[in-house]
């Protein structure tokens, strides 16, 4: 690989799949309104979300886009209100995610899942505040509109020791993401010729 | 109204704020709305913060955005506090549901589509580059901002294509559905965004000049009126959430 800086160019590549994904990831984030899928976005969102990263990823070949995107889910996720926890969580992952692939030369079939599997786990900061505050998040969502049962329900789901398994989940569903991304990449898009 | 989200267009009429201030703005209302607590003062500042938007888009003649928001604000809010007692089960939890989630949404929203409604794309980057945003990431951004009614355009529109050949969601099949639109979607996304950046590099994006930009941003007195508004607001939070 030879030594460049990222282009213009790239920076519109990023964007363009920093906008599918989050597309995608809000579509699924919609089930959340029922508080059983809230735990469960941690398996549905690597899986959904490895299909556009599978391909964004053949276009990135410089170290650095990984991480751009990592730091704009972040804040586009703190923008919207969702947890100030994402912008710590999201470029952290996003810089392991994007080492990792940049030691594969962001070639490597083998790093590519494994990086995604480590970018997935983003997504615990979404959880954070569920565990570490738990006392204010329940009021908020109890007052806040959700109403009494909604967070009983969701508090039920997410107990404290379920950070954890919700890291791996996610790491493991990441990892599954990225294969069923891998295929659809082989199945359509390299066809079609845009991979 | 998908079609103006940052507008490219250069509108005769200057926007009431700067970018800036309508930036802090979506945060402010984000978080507090969503976010807050809900003590005595709050009870104050949310519908305060509600308002602003509408009032917002009324001081911008967006007669169609102002009642399109009043509308499903008032529904929600209206059907949370009428419907919710005299419905009961598994009705009554979908509803509370609906009724808070989409109430709390909204303002956030609403003043996320005015920011994007209200601002082109070269405003947006002259804003960004006076608060000394490295470009590696306010193109990207711009470009996110710039995708997003594309996404749901393409999406509409393979949702038509679809329907004209007879298939429905899938035909039954969830992971079939996955794979009959997103693909598809991803597809025309990449195809418009090689378009996108052919334009942007054709006028001159990434030049290694520094850019000139003859958008005249800057702060006035109705950017005075709405930073007050937000740090009193921010204030009062904060001192909610840790001293009351």
């Amino acid at each position: 690989m030879k030594k460049e800086g990222i282009k213009p160019k790239d920076l519109i590549t990023v964007g363009i799949f920093t906008a599918i994904m989050f597309v995608v990831c809000m579509a699924v984030a919609m089930l959340g309104y029922m508080p059983i899928f809230i735990p469960l976005l941690t398996v549905l969102i690597p899986l959904v979300g490895g299909i556009p990263f599978m391909l964004f990823l053949t276009k990135t070949k410089k170290f650095g886009m990984v991480t751009i995107m990592s730091v704009l889910i972040g804040l586009i996720i703190s923008l919207m209100g969702m947890g100030v926890w994402v912008i710590l969580t999201a470029p952290v992952c996003g810089v392991l995610a994007d080492l990792i692939f940049c030691s594969g030369g962001y070639g490597s079939v083998k790093k590519s899942i494994l990086g995604y599997g480590v970018f997935s786990m983003w997504l615990i900061g979404n959880y954070i505040p569920i565990v570490m505050t738990r006392d204010s998040y329940f009021e908020n969502l109890a007052q806040g509109g959700y109403g009494q049962e909604y967070a009983e329900t969701l508090m039920r789901y997410i107990p404290d020791w379920s950070l954890l398994p919700l890291l791996a989940a996610s790491f493991v569903f990441g990892i599954l993401g990225a294969l069923l991304g891998r295929a659809v990449l082989k199945k359509h898009f390299v066809r079609a010729g845009i991979a | 109204m998908a079609k103006e989200f940052l507008k490219s267009g250069a509108d005769s009429r200057k926007s009431l704020l700067d970018p800036r201030t309508k930036i802090l703005l979506v945060i402010t209302i984000a978080a507090i709305v969503l976010g807050g607590g809900s003590g005595r003062r709050m009870n104050v500042i949310r519908p305060a913060l509600t308002a602003i938007p509408f009032v917002l888009f009324l001081l911008e003649k967006k007669w169609r955005l102002a009642a399109a928001y009043a509308f499903s604000y008032g529904l929600a809010y209206w059907g949370g506090i009428f419907l919710i007692p005299v419905t009961a089960g598994f009705c009554n939890s979908l509803l509370v549901a609906f009724c808070g989630i989409f109430a709390k949404f909204m303002p956030g929203i609403a003043m996320g589509a005015y920011l994007m409604n209200t601002t082109t794309v070269s405003e947006f980057m002259a804003a960004m580059e006076r608060i000394h945003l490295p470009q590696k990431l306010s193109i990207p951004l711009s470009v996110v901002f710039r995708f997003f009614p594309t996404v749901r355009e393409e999406y509409g529109a393979i949702g038509d294509a679809m329907r004209m050949r007879g298939i429905r969601f899938g035909g039954g099949k969830p992971f079939r559905m996955l794979e009959y639109r997103l693909i598809p979607l991803m597809v025309s996304c990449v195809k418009i965004g090689d378009e996108l950046s052919a334009a942007a590099l054709t006028r001159g994006l990434g030049a290694p000049v520094k850019r000139t930009n003859i958008c005249r941003i800057g702060f006035g007195v109705c950017d005075a009126i709405a930073m007050i508004i937000c740090i009193i607001s921010i204030f009062l939070f904060l001192a909610d959430k840790f001293a009351g």
